[in-house]
């Protein structure tokens, strides 16, 4: 009773003061947009708070944001008195793929691409990363454009290229001289690549490989920059080698030439409209007895001689195939991180619109309730803040294990890039029609952006491997984890399974608050679910062996076991590094607000389903986590701007009514 | 009807002239420096004038060839010289909480620039609605050729000019006319100088306080310049080319590019500039104002504090000193700037002018509560 009564207190006091002052100009009952910036407190430094969670590049990315705000080929708006940058969706196809090309040339005439593809280290890989995330944040084609030229062309020539693919291609790339694209994916062939049927055959009398397109399920499709601007591509081939087939190889293969007149026995066909992302040139080729020099095979994992010997390093045909994935590897990682900063605007606009929109009055000619101080409001968007910060420091998690990466993390890399990749893709998607929905009408206008990201980031969930197959891959590397420690008889070592080697944590039959928010138990409770759905995934599948279907079958019959398999490594893994994030910030406002985060992830994640389909969970203790979740949020509520302010996402990058939206919908702005 | 209420000898008179107060500032022998003095004076006349009903309109100006030189920057080297460095710091905290009130202002401001507006003088009048220039103005903001930085907002203002025009101006401390002012946005209006009377009555006749009216009154006495042949704005292609690069050396090297292609006289008296300049004052002003651009004034503010104080402590730079004592007090023109290249200063070495000062009961700067005013639009849109 006293609690809501304080409650009731700090609405009213809070209704007060915020009320606009009675003025003999302005009717009562017009809404005046009271800014949240004078009204708000930032009990924590948000200035570290970015810093932190942006995780470097700071100065790199403000010089970026910069750029784009400064220039008219962004597309700069008044609204409300304040700048806005984002592309004319309103323009035609045509129109938008000019537009990002220009962009492109202005980033490239600002040496905005700087050492992108010719410098190696640490450091420029950092570097580009940020790049990326914050073209992102501009618009999705821009960030696609230009991750199909450097990490996807760029990457399959620095990858499975040698030094003379290297010499030759790589510093004309990053001047954009060459207009690469990357030709995988088939009509008939998506994610199961070693499907594809373009058919490429040595010619020893040459010495020139030939391509062809031998059905029209063969067809290169969705290849990005080949309907308009690409000059090159790097063709994923069966090779053929005086008659045998070798397996996928990847070739240069020129398609335009300087001009951009398409080259002879290539035909290029444009995708078309699509439901996102109109300003990449998304376009499908088929070869007609295509021939290029034999120096163009990418040859790092094997080679032709002039003679037609096929010459590989790598005798497993498994692993050889495996090595010509790596260029997507960095692509996945790239994509998770990305996502996240489109979590980050769309929860910007939804909780800054919510700090300054009012709906209802509790009495009658009282004003009306700020949405943010409805408990229902904060509980839809506060604890998908808590996701987002989990899901920064999990990115910066993994570009780190990226950059550092050594042949011995291949396996570790691959996993955590999947499932993060699956995880923050599929959040996002949440997270955006969630922030929508709370912006009521005003998310469907595109000036808004909030609705329109929907349309520009679904592809993430497709893209550089299906989600749902990534997180078979996921489950499929934990099941083979355990089958390896069980058949050696050794310790778990790796992925975060260290946990599986020490006795089962108990969860305790009631649980209080303190213990709702003490990490031990949060790293329990999660690690508890990942152990028991690991042992039933390996038990089910040994059950169906047993019955007797092939591992192959087995798998695919326990699928729904393994779904929750992967998503509670995922949850898991991105768990521990909010906790090392933590653990490594010095006593004070920055790290107690982050414990409350953390706390508010961890309890989210303990509201899946799963926790109590399998029993994890009473009855009462899920009730007990359901409370303290409310709890957390309304604990939360006075951080929330500086929390989304932390995001350093800056106002020309968000939209209207995340501002004063009154002012921007004004007659006078007409 | 007009009633005096200040005597002559006053750093700032005061004039009530219906629903409008005209603020003169009177130091013409020091071009109306501001003294601590004077802005505490100021902070008094604003809060003042924005709680009294009876006020719609504030109009400021000075007396002389100058609108305003700056800070009084002499005299706080002075105060430092005797009292440390907190005491040049109190100085830029009201100023700087002076800058933030005039950019947040319930009523509307008409600075009007018949003259030299130069450093703090531009913090006194850019934050205001309405910027006057006439063909007498001469528009500065010349900080790095000091040591310093341009402070009092202007990584606010001057990063929202077109294009890069800001950095050329901020690094340069380029010099502009009142054509050009109205031509960048730094001024709303020209006015010739000798219809500034007749604007100064019809002002205060106006008896509103509505932004559109105030600037059709203005708009009357206005006229459109045209720019002089050589104006630097007619330049901002290169401008935009050469001062969008990442750091100053990638400005200098693409400023020494462009004069491969073409002989300008323009370009290497840019070049010039910037290698006179204090290499630390190059860094940090850069720096300022690439965040300034993506943050509002008040952030601005509170970031220049932070580094306005890490400049008069002079931990790592003595460059402040030094350009007063080159530029105000010995006059020789020739600062010995420590260190000496801009190769010398690290990022990490910048990171230190926008971190908090570790000294005991340092805070940073506080800004003024304004809820309880009806902030008008254009002013939120500052926030």
């Amino acid at each position: 009773m006293d609690r809501a009564f304080q409650r009731t207190q700090i609405l009213t006091n809070h209704l007060l003061r915020s009320s606009p002052p009675p003025s003999p100009l302005s009717s009562n009952a017009c809404l005046s947009y009271s800014p949240p910036e004078l009204s708000e407190n930032h009990a924590f430094d948000v200035k570290e708070m970015r810093k932190l969670i942006d995780g470097h590049d700071v100065e790199e990315r403000d010089w970026l944001f910069g750029l784009m705000r400064q220039s008219k080929l962004f597309n700069p708006r008044v609204r409300g008195g304040k700048v806005f940058v984002s592309p004319d969706y309103n323009h035609s196809m045509e129109q938008q793929r000019e537009m990002t090309w220009k962009r492109i040339e202005y980033f490239l005439e600002r040496g905005v691409f700087k050492g992108w593809l010719t410098e190696e280290g640490e450091e420029i890989e950092m570097r580009k990363f940020a790049g990326f995330e914050v073209s992102s944040v501009y618009d999705h084609s821009l960030f696609t454009k230009l991750g199909v030229h450097f990490f996807l062309w760029g990457g399959a020539i620095k990858f499975l290229g040698t030094k003379h693919h290297h010499e030759k291609w790589l510093r004309d790339s990053e001047n954009y001289l060459i207009k690469g694209c990357f030709a995988m994916t088939e009509l008939g062939h998506g994610s199961n690549v070693r499907g594809v049927e373009t058919i490429t055959t040595y010619d020893s009398n040459t010495g020139e490989f030939v391509i062809n397109t031998p059905c029209e399920s063969a067809q290169k499709y969705w290849i990005g920059g080949a309907a308009n601007h690409a000059t090159h591509t790097v063709l994923f081939s069966q090779l053929y080698v005086n008659g045998s087939n070798q397996g996928v190889h990847a070739f240069i293969v020129q398609i335009r030439d300087a001009d951009g007149n398409i080259c002879p026995n290539i035909r290029i066909a444009d995708c078309g409209h699509k439901i996102g992302l109109n300003g990449v040139d998304n376009g499908r080729i088929w070869f007609d007895n295509v021939r290029v020099p034999r120096e163009n095979l990418l040859n790092s994992v094997a080679d032709v001689s002039p003679d037609g010997k096929y010459l590989s390093s790598i005798e497993n045909p498994d692993q050889r195939f495996a090595a010509f994935m790596a260029p997507l590897t960095v692509g996945r990682v790239n994509i998770a991180c990305t996502s996240v900063y489109q979590s980050k605007v769309a929860l910007a606009i939804a909780i800054r619109y919510a700090l300054t929109r009012r709906a209802f009055s509790l009495k009658p000619n009282e004003p009306e309730v700020l949405l943010l101080d409805y408990p229902s409001h904060q509980g839809r968007l506060i604890p998908l803040v808590a996701k987002t910060y989990a899901m920064s420091f999990a990115a910066n998690y993994l570009k780190m294990l990226y950059v550092k990466r050594t042949p011995d993390s291949n396996k570790t890399i691959h996993i955590v890039s999947s499932s993060f990749k699956a995880t923050f893709t599929w959040n996002n998607m949440q997270i955006l029609q969630e922030c929508r929905e709370a912006c009521g009408g005003q998310g469907l206008k595109t000036e808004n952006r909030v609705g329109h990201l929907k349309g520009e980031y679904d592809v993430q969930s497709t893209f550089e491997g299906d989600n749902n197959i990534l997180m078979q891959q996921v489950s499929k590397a934990l099941f083979s984890e355990y089958m390896a420690a069980q058949k050696r008889n050794k310790a778990f070592k790796g992925l975060g399974l260290e946990h599986m080697n020490k006795p089962c944590p108990v969860i305790p039959s009631q649980l209080t608050s303190s213990t709702l928010r003490c990490s031990q138990f949060q790293m329990d409770a999660l690690c508890l679910r990942e152990r028991d759905l690991l042992n039933r995934l390996v038990a089910d599948v040994s059950k169906c062996k047993s019955e007797g279907e092939s591992t192959q079958q087995a798998f695919l019959m326990c699928y729904q076991l393994a779904e929750d398999l992967s998503r509670a490594f995922s949850d898991r893994a991105m768990f521990q590094t909010f906790i090392e994030a933590e653990a490594n910030l010095p006593a004070g406002s920055l790290k107690d607000v982050l414990g409350t985060l953390r706390s508010l992830y961890a309890l989210i994640c303990l509201e899946d389903v799963s926790y109590v389909r399998y029993g994890y969970l009473s009855v009462e203790n899920g009730a007990s986590v359901r409370q303290e979740i409310t709890e957390i949020c309304s604990e939360l509520r006075p951080h929330a701007l500086a929390l989304i302010t932390s995001f350093g996402i800056p106002d020309a990058f968000l939209s209207p009514i995340a501002f004063n939206w009154i002012e921007a919908n004004s007659w006078s702005s007409v | 009807m007009a009633s005096s209420v200040s005597s002559q000898h006053d750093e700032v008179l005061v004039e009530e002239k219906s629903f409008a107060r005209i603020l003169t500032l009177n130091r013409p022998k020091q071009l109306n420096a501001l003294s601590s003095q004077m802005i505490s004076r100021l902070l008094e006349l604003f809060l003042a004038n924005e709680d009294d009903p009876n006020v719609k309109l504030v109009i400021l100006k000075g007396k002389g060839r100058a609108f305003c030189a700056g800070g009084d920057v002499a005299a706080v080297v002075h105060d430092i010289r005797a009292g440390g460095w907190r005491a040049g710091a109190n100085f830029f905290m009201k100023e700087f909480t002076l800058n933030y009130l005039m950019a947040t202002y319930s009523k509307l401001q008409v600075s009007i620039l018949n003259g030299i507006v130069m450093g703090g003088g531009n913090g006194a009048s850019m934050h205001g609605r309405f910027r006057v220039a006439t063909e007498n103005s001469l528009f500065a903001m010349p900080e790095t050729a000091l040591g310093l930085f341009p402070d009092v907002g202007a990584s606010y203002f001057l990063s929202r000019l077109p294009g890069f025009f800001g950095e050329y101006l901020c690094l340069t401390g380029a010099r502009l006319d009142g054509a050009e002012m109205l031509a960048c946005g730094l001024a709303t209006h020209f006015v010739q100088s000798a219809k500034l009377p007749a604007l100064e009555a019809a002002l205060c006749a106006a008896d509103s306080s509505d932004t559109v009216i105030i600037s059709s009154i203005i708009g009357q006495y206005s006229e459109q310049p045209s720019l002089k042949e050589q104006s630097v704005y007619n330049r901002l292609d290169v401008i935009d080319r050469c001062f969008s690069q990442k750091t100053v050396e990638d400005i200098l090297s693409a400023l020494e590019n462009e004069a491969v292609n073409r002989r300008d006289g323009w370009i290497s008296t840019t070049i010039q500039t910037l290698k006179k300049a204090s290499p630390t004052s190059l860094k940090i002003s850069l720096r300022s104002i690439r965040a300034g651009r993506l943050q509002g004034v008040g952030p601005c503010l509170i970031r220049e504090y932070r580094m306005v104080c890490h400049v008069m402590r002079g931990e790592f730079s003595k460059d402040f000193f030094e350009g007063c004592r080159a530029i105000l007090l010995d006059k020789d023109k020739n600062p010995k700037w420590e260190p000496s290249k801009l190769e010398l200063i690290t990022d990490t070495t910048v990171d230190i002018y926008f971190s908090k000062v570790k000294n005991e009961d340092w805070e940073d700067l506080k800004l003024p509560a304004r809820s309880k005013f009806n902030l008008p639009p254009y002013v939120i849109a500052k926030l």
